[in-house]
């Protein structure tokens, strides 16, 4: 049925220079179109996105003023944008006009000539019942905040925030671990140019320390993140230290602490105190006392802490903290775990004295490690021998299914950590496959060779058996002949973070199916996520090295920043859903099928409410109101009804 | 009925399906006219109804094509899409409609082949059953 108001239709048919005009016939598809009466203004034009035709186009709506714009042309994905600008420029709202796609879905794809017209017709028909039901779609925009969190105080997080900072963005980092620094810390040298990686991070820890732009804070959690890109409220529960701001890190209270504890950041392989810091030189520098194992806190037996501080840092009565951060983007910097073998009793790890994994003989080989670098063994005698089995716990169902891609060059290092010491010492490397993608990577691995490392192939890592025989390791497996050794480094891949799981549900982005943050897009927005303004970088993006780390990192802060300019506004959809309030039940099925939380339910009204500027407009949960309350905006009921018709009765 | 043209009405994605059949156009992929597509944004914005109103007013044939699963735009409308469409199939022999008249697929934005296929088959198969007639029919109801 014709609204009385939106009579005037005009028709324009574009012959796109032969590729529709040769199949179609244009002038008999506007014989019809006259015939019928309803259509009052009918044009062709050979190319109406080129200049010439555009310009022919404004000019037709200028003259004629037409309620409804019909263009058949090419599909609506190629410049349905083209005509809609024009349109409105002329005063018409973009819903207004209509693509029939008889190009792509007709000229090109039918031979039968005859057929073609009949289908261009159908089309042209949808079109026009469809057309004449629009409502203009209104603009919406809102100012964003141009402040960003980043979850994550590792490498990744510290150089996005130095980058936003150097921008003049304020940014907040947001770490879990009581300092800053990550895993990169855990290492002493990076291959392959074996740069030191305590003094890469040192520098920037005091620039982030010292940047009024940036605010850290650590021993910290993001619980929950409600809101949308350009204004995300994220609420935070920073834990008690139990040490205040005053503290300086001098260590005083460490040597009086009675409570000894395997250490975390030595990843067991040393010691810390009840009261401790990470590493020397951490930021922050202020010291955490572990409540779960305070003698204080435990049976108020100890106070030593408090007579050694100089400065009466102490504070047993503070009060974990919640914060809530008003933010326009979010950037994922969290990292990655390291990949379990303990679950292969033919590794022997665990069970077997001097079966490490690689990031524990990181920790070994680190001047700040549990050893201050000496590589030794359990006996404090150094290895004569050592082999490092490849892709440990990877490439397998029972492990990590995938290549982390970096883990071939930190098992390489091995080699050239142990001759450094033990200059005689002799290194096997097992391995089926080897990745050193990169010239200089592949130098590396040629100089290991060099140097003395012995690579040895062994035909299926499945068939590897280490066992202790006669006080030394062996390694057995297929292809190779056995090797007794003092020492086995395993080297393991890459997992996703702890807590991935739960953050992306918080944050509702996607997770690829190996457990990492998924990409917008691979290929052109691999630092997005599927949530706008969510953004990932380093390990939590996938598996990667130092330098890819960073890259992601610069690459999503820098996509981050450039949208949120202080000041501007943002565009937000404006095919979303809406909710008749008078229609509405209550029944929360909305709620439950809407893939992005844009919809709230209202106690006080008893009634669900969409928030628009989070809605991206799929129409899920129109499809599945029971009571019709829930519109989708230029795609309603009527107007999919009315084309429904309109192409069966074409 | 010698000149029997079924009309198939297809129900398109705006993301992967209804690009799988732009594609099929600029690899010339003839397909059967009998085939005509509506866009959606999303394969989930498809009502059920919208199915029975297109049988309604003379559809021999529907489909329901959206993303892949894991692939879609909205993250998950198509399973959202899936759902409905397994309750609809089970009640369309309730109207009287054979269940091979409904269908629902998956077409990326690159399968452009996989996209001609699907709709030839779907008129091969409507053809076969031929024209659908609905008991109690009122076509004076349909505009």
């Amino acid at each position: 049925m014709m609204s009385e108001a939106r009579r005037k239709t005009s028709l324009f048919l574009c012959g796109c220079s032969t590729h529709i005009s040769d199949t179609i016939d244009l002038k008999a598809v506007s014989e019809w179109a006259k015939k019928r009466g309803d259509i009052n203004v009918i044009e062709i034009h050979n190319l109406l996105c080129s200049p010439d035709g555009k310009k022919f186009f404004a000019e037709s709506l200028a003259k004629n003023k037409p309620d409804n714009i019909i263009v058949a042309a090419c599909s609506p994905k190629m410049h349905e944008k083209t005509f809609q600008d024009i349109a409105e420029e002329a005063g018409i709202n973009m819903s207004h006009v209509q693509m029939a796609n008889i190009r792509e879905h007709v000229s090109w794809v039918t031979k039968d000539k005859e057929k073609a017209i009949v289908k261009a017709e159908a089309l042209i028909n949808a079109s026009l019942k469809r057309v004449m039901l629009a409502e203009d779609l209104e603009k919406h925009s809102m100012e964003i905040v141009s402040e960003i969190l980043i979850i994550g105080g590792g490498i990744a997080g510290i150089e996005a925030a130095l980058t936003a900072s150097t921008a003049g963005r304020k940014v907040y980092i947001v770490e879990k671990n009581i300092s800053l620094g990550g895993t990169i810390i855990q290492t002493e040298e990076i291959a392959p140019n074996m740069e030191c990686s305590p003094c890469l991070l040192a520098p920037r820890l005091s620039e982030v320390r010292d940047d009024p732009n940036i605010t850290v804070i650590t021993n910290a959690e993001v619980t929950d993140v409600l809101g949308f890109y350009g204004n995300f409220v994220a609420k935070i529960r920073k834990r008690a230290r139990y040490v205040d701001d005053s503290c300086i890190g001098c260590e005083a209270c460490f040597e009086v602490c009675p409570v000894t504890l395997d250490s975390e950041f030595h990843l067991g392989l040393g010691t810390r105190k009840a009261i401790y810091t990470l590493f020397s030189g951490s930021v922050p520098a202020v010291a955490v006392i572990d409540k779960g194992n305070c003698k204080h806190f435990i049976d108020n037996s100890c106070d030593a802490c408090v007579a050694a501080c100089p400065f009466g840092s102490i504070n047993f009565d503070e009060k974990d903290e919640d914060i809530e951060l008003n933010v326009g983007s979010i950037l994922i910097a969290t990292g990655y775990n390291n990949g379990e073998v303990s679950q292969f009793d033919r590794l022997g790890y665990g069970k077997i004295e001097n079966v490490y994994t690689l990031p524990e003989f990181e920790r070994i080989a680190s001047s700040n490690g549990p050893s201050n670098g000496e590589i030794k063994l359990k006996n404090d005698k150094k290895p004569s021998s050592v082999a490092v089995v490849h892709c440990a716990g990877s490439l397998c169902d029972e492990g990590i299914p995938y290549c982390s891609g970096v883990c071939c060059i930190g098992a390489a290092k091995v080699g050239e950590l142990v001759r450094k010491q033990i200059p005689d010492a002799k290194v096997f490397n097992i391995h089926n496959d080897l990745v050193f993608a990169g010239p200089k990577e592949n130098a590396f691995f040629k100089k290991q060779v060099e140097e003395g490392t012995q690579f040895i192939k062994c035909s299926d890592l499945e068939t590897i058996e280490i066992r202790g025989k006669d006080g030394k390791i062996l390694v057995e497996g297929d292809g190779f002949s056995p090797i007794k050794v003092d020492m086995v480094v395993l080297s393991t891949g890459m997992t996703p973070a702890p807590g991935t799981v739960e953050l992306a549900e918080m944050l509702n982005v996607d997770l690829e199916n190996d457990g990492f943050f998924k990409a917008d897009h691979e290929l052109l927005h691999a630092t997005g996520t599927s949530l706008d303004g969510v953004y990932i970088a380093g390990c939590a993006a996938g598996p990667c090295n130092v330098a890819t780390s960073v890259t992601r990192a610069k690459s999503a802060i820098g996509d981050a920043i450039s949208k949120l300019v202080p000041g501007r506004e943002i565009e937000l959809e404006m095919m979303t859903a809406i909710i008749d309030e008078e229609k509405c039940g209550g029944c929360k099925l909305c709620i439950t099928v809407c893939p992005y939380k844009a919809i709230i339910y209202n106690e006080k009204e008893n009634v669900s409410e969409v928030t628009e500027a989070i809605c991206r407009g799929c129409g899920t949960c129109v499809a599945s109101c029971p009571s019709g309350a829930a519109k989708a905006k230029h795609f309603t009921d009527e107007q999919i009804y009315a084309e429904i018709g309109g192409l069966l009765y074409g | 009925m010698g000149n029997y043209e079924p009309k198939i009405v297809a129900f398109v994605c705006n993301w992967c399906s209804y690009a799988g059949a732009d594609k099929a156009g600029m690899l010339k992929l003839n397909y059967s006219t009998d085939v005509k597509l509506i866009r959606m944004m999303c394969s989930g914005r498809v009502d059920p109804q919208f199915v029975l109103d297109a049988f309604r007013k003379g559809a021999d044939g529907v489909m329901i094509l959206g993303c892949h699963p894991g692939d879609c735009h909205y993250r998950s409308g198509n399973l959202k899409a899936m759902r409905r469409f397994n309750l609809l199939k089970k009640m369309m022999s309730q109207f009287g409609i054979d269940g091979r008249r409904v269908k629902i697929d998956w077409i990326a934005a690159g399968e452009a082949e996989r996209f001609q296929k699907v709709a030839n088959e779907m008129a091969e198969t409507v053809e076969n059953l031929g024209q659908l007639h609905l008991r109690g029919y009122v076509e004076s109801e349909v505009q």
